[in-house]
């Protein structure tokens, strides 16, 4: 909201500077957001008359005028579609200067057509940022009064932030009574009379509320034989410095009391209404209306009109109906001035997609028992501002009067919330008073205080206590930090335990990555992932983010292709974030599942212990990055028993890919990325990636390490070297290993792997390094040379493999 | 031989092995002078033909000889070894080390971690809470009214059955309050979504750390104090100060935003705060006695404060990033930077 400074000096007096008074009211409440000087900006512009409007010869949209400046004539051109003969409008002559000092007018030529100078619009003047046409003089201006005279000095406009709680706020006087709470001051309101005459009003105006629950109180006064013309300059200004354009002096008087008071009002053309019968209905089906901004709209039954006998005649209090609009030829006004409850306002507002200063001020609530000063004033300023006469009394139908509200406050409990324990008594009872309220009544204990209904959010002890809190100064609390205290049943050992989970991957090379938890179909497309596996959100934002992730490896993949063709060959990234899977059963209360999950990619040769550049990795070697990658992470985190397994995850190069399993279940999966998918991203080299579900790293208790002796006597240590077909696995080789060697095998290490020409296509060559050790004495080479003859024996029965000497 | 050519021979050799150029230079020296047919040999005559009364002038020189030359071939070898590898070859010790290729956190991480850390020391736990939340944990038990603009559906995006994506963090106070009593020490950091088109500093994907504390008597001052602590670990600056600004949520009650004094140019001005002199870290205020009423608390028995941060925020600010978009574009050349 613009709130004019100028403006609220008429109901407060203000001894600060500007920036004092912005800073006291961000810092009662009010954030002041920006402080704009606007006035205006020119200089040599005076008012003219403009005698004589003709078509331009070559231009459609132009038009050609002769204007009188109190002197002479000048020909003008003129492009605004207001311009109309025997107007007023701002006048820059050759000479003249806009824009600070920017725009110098001088002789043109417009379409072959001589211009003497320009017509000026508000924002060309600078007084506000309506281009919508020339800025309307009111009646009478004497030609050649150079604006300076009409507008004077430029004025200070504050850009408040009102929040949605204080819809008290939303008007100057709201905003003064804030500023003469916060500096002591009194708040001087006016007291609008009106000298009736005529009928009285009862007689040409009935009012019905059909919707009592949408429209508590309706209000309704007459005044005629108003004269239509441009409003006071005074008026005009402030309408504009506030943001709202000078229409007419009838509408300029609407928006002025409400801007003032916070009041919305509609005036309709009398002579419009038929009957003078205003009915308060809900719209029926299949009606429509013509809004004040020439859209035809259809109308629904849950949207609140104001209905004349025959038809719709306002959108209340959101839009004025074209067909009982104000106009040059009215004579007789129905004012208006209502109180509309907040949701069937918000619900008639969102379904026609409008809003307006009405309905926002509306849809917030106002006050109900302000409805009536706010007519008594625009009919007061009808009576002096439009030589408007006011038809005796008001028809008011409000049926179960608001009564203020009493609301107790204990000074103990404010003071103990706030953290305050020296705020008197007193000065709780100081700062109540001077936003308004009342107090009735208390003891030594507590205050009760009566809560005048503008005040819709003050409705229990701890909205007054927000009061006193930003009324004191939320700046004068002194900071005490809390004293600490032990929740015995809080742990967080779950959230260590992921932390524990990145700083493995990072120490063991990777770089951490986020990506957006929703993804594209055409992304997960790409991976072969089905749809029943997706949740899709049915209302996206964009088609990019469109899909509850139902895996990092799309995303991680992406990563990687978008960081290469960035020029990066080699990288190592790691991500902990949710995946989501749809709900396992269609029942009510069935919710997608949530798995916190890590994932890790690589892609080139990884750095390590060598400076030689490297060339890519081929498949084998990237498999054993990226699965070497996992075998550290899960001995770091302490998950030693786990097992793999084919995996059909349609993403893996064939053959190139595992499921993890533990504690009988998969936890998670890796392989290299299918050439198909990578080429997308011109990935041509291997890719490793793995996926696991964190909860089976995270575990469900730490389990604290056992100290085992450190062994007293040597040990020996054999080698055994063999041939077997590629297909068998090492895992069943060490197996066997095992199993067929005494208590003192302690470990069992590959230490080469060679396939190639000289051992013959199908088959693998594999060396192990065997050591045996006794907890009781040194074994002899004796003893070792034995044991390993044995296991030999059994790897060439069973497994038929091929003994060689090294 | 004459006794002062020993000394004088003595002299040469020694300072012939100390500066031989490598081992065999310096294996060279020990041969020519103590090796089998080294001139020890013409020291040894000249001691065997010198007359008996300079006989014992002559055999000290002969055991200088000896001593001095195998000390200085020592010495030599010593300095030699150290600067030499096996082979004998010089080390350039100012090649790059070879055990490479660390990993770095992310810039959200890391400000989730050093905040966390810091609120671990002052006796808060972290609470975590689903992505996936109903309309009463978002939404009704934290006091926000069916008609607030925040759950219209072109704010909030929800799923099919009434979910909804959270839009802040703070539907983790509610969870960890309906399942744990008083008091309640927590942060909850945690990813939050809103229906923001990306631009440098929105994005519909964000992070959030809210802060929860329940106790007998918490207070508007302990929330300053607290924060005010934090901020100083945060920023490491001890001379943090903190404002707090009326606001409003329909969560707390009071309600306020809280400003920090710049932490570039404390509080003087500067291109980081708008020239105000001050950043705003989040809103915050005392939790609202409807939402306590809503887990099962009783609002005359405890009080509480709340606060709620923005973490790509916070990022942006401490680590000088531009542009949201970066934190999400996962360029390894940004995030080695962090």
């Amino acid at each position: 909201m613009k709130v004019p400074v100028g403006w609220l000096q008429e109901y407060v007096e203000i001894d600060a500077d500007v920036q004092q008074l912005a800073d006291a009211l961000t810092f009662s409440g009010i954030e002041i957001e920006a402080i704009h000087r606007l006035g205006l900006t020119c200089t040599g512009v005076v008012a003219a008359e403009v005698r004589e409007v003709t078509p331009h010869p070559n231009a459609d949209k132009l038009r050609v005028c002769r204007v009188f400046d109190g002197n002479t004539e000048h020909q003008v051109v003129c492009g605004a579609p207001n311009v109309a003969a025997g107007g007023c409008y701002p006048f820059a002559p050759i000479g003249a200067v806009l824009d600070r000092g920017e725009f110098k007018i001088k002789k043109a030529k417009l379409r072959g057509v001589e211009s003497a100078g320009m017509l000026c619009a508000s924002d060309e003047l600078g007084l506000s940022d309506d281009h919508g046409g020339l800025l309307d003089l009111p009646a009478g201006t004497e030609p050649g009064t150079p604006l300076e005279t009409l507008y004077g000095e430029p004025e200070t406009v504050f850009e408040v932030e009102i929040t949605p709680n204080r819809p008290d706020c939303l008007s100057m006087i709201g905003v003064a009574r804030e500023v003469a709470a916060v500096f002591g001051k009194t708040l001087k309101l006016p007291t609008p009379v009106v000298s009736e005459s005529g009928e009285p009003v009862a007689s040409s105006v009935t009012v019905a509320i059909e919707s009592p629950e949408a429209c508590p109180r309706y209000t309704a006064r007459v005044i005629e034989n108003v004269t239509i013309g441009p409003s006071p300059v005074w008026m005009q200004k402030r309408l504009e410095l506030a943001g709202i354009r000078a229409i007419n002096n009838l509408v300029d008087i609407t928006n002025y009391v409400m801007l003032e008071c916070g009041h919305p009002l509609h005036a309709f053309d009398y002579a419009l209404v038929a009957d003078g019968e205003i009915v308060v209905r809900q719209a029926k089906p299949g009606e429509t209306m013509t809004t004040l901004d020439e859209v035809s709209r259809e109308l629904s039954p849950e949207m609140l009109v104001i209905a004349d006998r025959q038809k719709p005649i306002a959108l209340a209090g959101v839009m004025g109906g074209a067909g009982s609009e104000i106009a040059d030829t009215t004579r007789t006004v129905l004012l208006e001035s209502a109180c509309f409850t907040p949701g069937g306002i918000r619900s008639t507002a969102r379904r026609l997609g409008m809003a307006s200063e009405s309905s926002y001020r509306f849809e917030r609530g106002v006050d109900v028992n302000g409805v009536e000063w706010a007519s008594r004033r625009a009919a007061q300023l009808m009576q002096e501002l439009a030589g408007g006469q006011v038809r005796p009394g008001v028809v008011d139908v409000y049926p179960a009067p608001l009564e203020p509200r009493t609301v107790t406050c204990r000074y103990q409990r404010a003071r103990t919330l706030i953290g305050t324990p020296d705020l008197a008594d007193e000065t709780i009872r100081d700062l109540l008073t001077a936003i308004g309220l009342t107090v009735t009544g208390g003891n030594d204990e507590a205050c009760e205080v009566s809560v005048p209904t503008a005040r819709l959010d003050l409705e229990r002890e701890v909205d007054l206590i927000e009061e006193i809190a930003r009324l004191h100064g939320l700046n004068q609390i002194e900071a005490k930090l809390s004293a600490a205290t032990i929740n015995p049943d809080a742990d967080d050992r779950d959230a260590r335990r992921v932390e524990s989970i990145r700083e493995h991957c990072v120490a063991l090379g990777g770089h951490e990555i986020m990506n957006y938890s929703l993804v594209s179909a055409d992304l997960l497309n790409q991976f072969g992932i089905p749809e029943p596996e997706r949740v899709a959100l049915p209302h996206p934002l964009t088609q990019d983010q469109a899909i509850l992730r139902p895996s990092l490896v799309p995303q991680m993949v992406d990563t990687l292709g978008r960081n290469r063709a960035r020029q990066i060959r080699h990288a190592v990234f790691f991500e902990i974030s949710t995946v989501y899977a749809p709900a396992p059963a269609a029942t009510p209360e069935a919710r997608p599942k949530e798995t916190r999950t890590l994932s890790v990619g690589i892609m080139g040769m990884p750095e390590g212990q060598t400076l030689a550049p490297r060339l890519d990795p081929s498949a084998s070697e990237m498999f054993g990055f990226i699965k070497g990658f996992w075998e550290r992470l899960a001995e770091a985190e302490g998950l030693t028993d786990w097992k793999i397994a084919p995996d059909d995850a349609p993403w893996w190069e064939p053959g190139l890919g595992i499921a993890l399993r533990a504690g009988g279940e998969v936890i998670g999966r890796l392989g290299i990325i299918r050439k198909g998918i990578r080429k997308a991203w011109r990935l041509s080299d291997p890719i490793g990636v793995f996926e696991v579900a964190l909860p089976s790293l995270i575990g469900e208790k730490d389990s604290l390490p056992t100290y085992r002796a450190i062994p007293q006597y040597p040990s020996v240590t054999r080698d055994i070297a063999l041939v077997c077909d590629q297909s068998l696995p090492h895992e069943t080789l060490v197996e066997v290993i095992w199993k067929n060697s005494p208590g003192t095998l302690e470990a069992v290490e590959l230490f080469d792997l060679y396939e190639g020409d000289k051992i013959g296509a199908g088959k693998k060559s594999l060396a192990y390094s065997l050591v045996y050790r006794s907890a009781e004495g040194t074994l002899t080479d004796a003893d070792a040379n034995g044991y390993l003859e044995s296991v030999g024996q059994v790897l060439k029965q069973e497994l038929n493999v091929e003994l060689r000497d090294r | 031989m004459k006794l002062e050519e020993i000394d004088t021979l003595t002299g040469t050799a020694a300072s012939e092995a100390a500066v031989a150029v490598d081992l065999a230079g310096l294996e060279e020296v020990r041969i020519r002078y103590l090796g089998r047919n080294g001139r020890i040999n013409d020291v040894m005559e000249a001691l065997k033909a010198a007359p008996r009364e300079t006989k014992k002038d002559f055999g000290q020189a002969a055991n200088r000889f000896k001593q001095q030359i195998q000390a200085a071939i020592e010495e030599r070898k010593a300095a030699l070894e150290s600067s030499a590898g096996p082979a004998g070859s010089m080390v350039d010790t100012s090649l790059p080390g070879a055990w490479r290729g660390g990993g770095k956190l992310h810039p959200i991480t890391l400000l989730i971690q050093r905040a966390t850390s810091i609120f671990r020391s002052m006796g808060f736990t972290v609470a975590e809470g689903p992505d996936l939340e109903d309309e009463f944990h978002n939404f009704d038990a934290l006091n926000t009214p069916a008609n607030h603009p925040s759950r219209d559906p072109s704010d909030t995006f929800y799923l099919d059955g009434g979910l909804l994506l959270r839009t802040h963090t703070s539907p983790v106070q509610i969870r960890y309050m309906e399942t744990q009593q008083p008091p309640v020490r927590i942060i909850a950091p945690g990813r939050c979504y809103r229906r923001d088109t990306m631009d440098a500093t929105h994005s519909a994907n964000f992070h959030q750390i809210e802060g929860l504390y329940v106790d007998r008597d918490v207070s508007l001052a302990n929330l300053k104090g607290d924060l005010e602590y934090f901020v100083r670990k945060l920023m490491n600056l001890e001379d943090v100060r903190i404002r707090m600004r009326p606001h409003f949520f329909p969560f707390t009650e009071p309600s306020v935003e809280v400003d920090y004094s710049c932490h570039v140019c404390q509080g003087k001005g500067c291109r980081v705060c708008k020239h105000s002199g001050w950043i705003e870290i989040g809103g915050a205020g005392m939790v609202d006695p409807n939402v306590f009423q809503a887990c099962g608390y009783d609002p005359e028995q405890v009080t509480g404060y709340a606060f709620g941060m923005g973490v790509e925020r916070m990022a942006m600010i401490l680590f000088g990033i531009p542009d949201i978009r970066l934190l999400y574009e996962n360029h390894v050349r940004f995030l080695q930077q962090f």
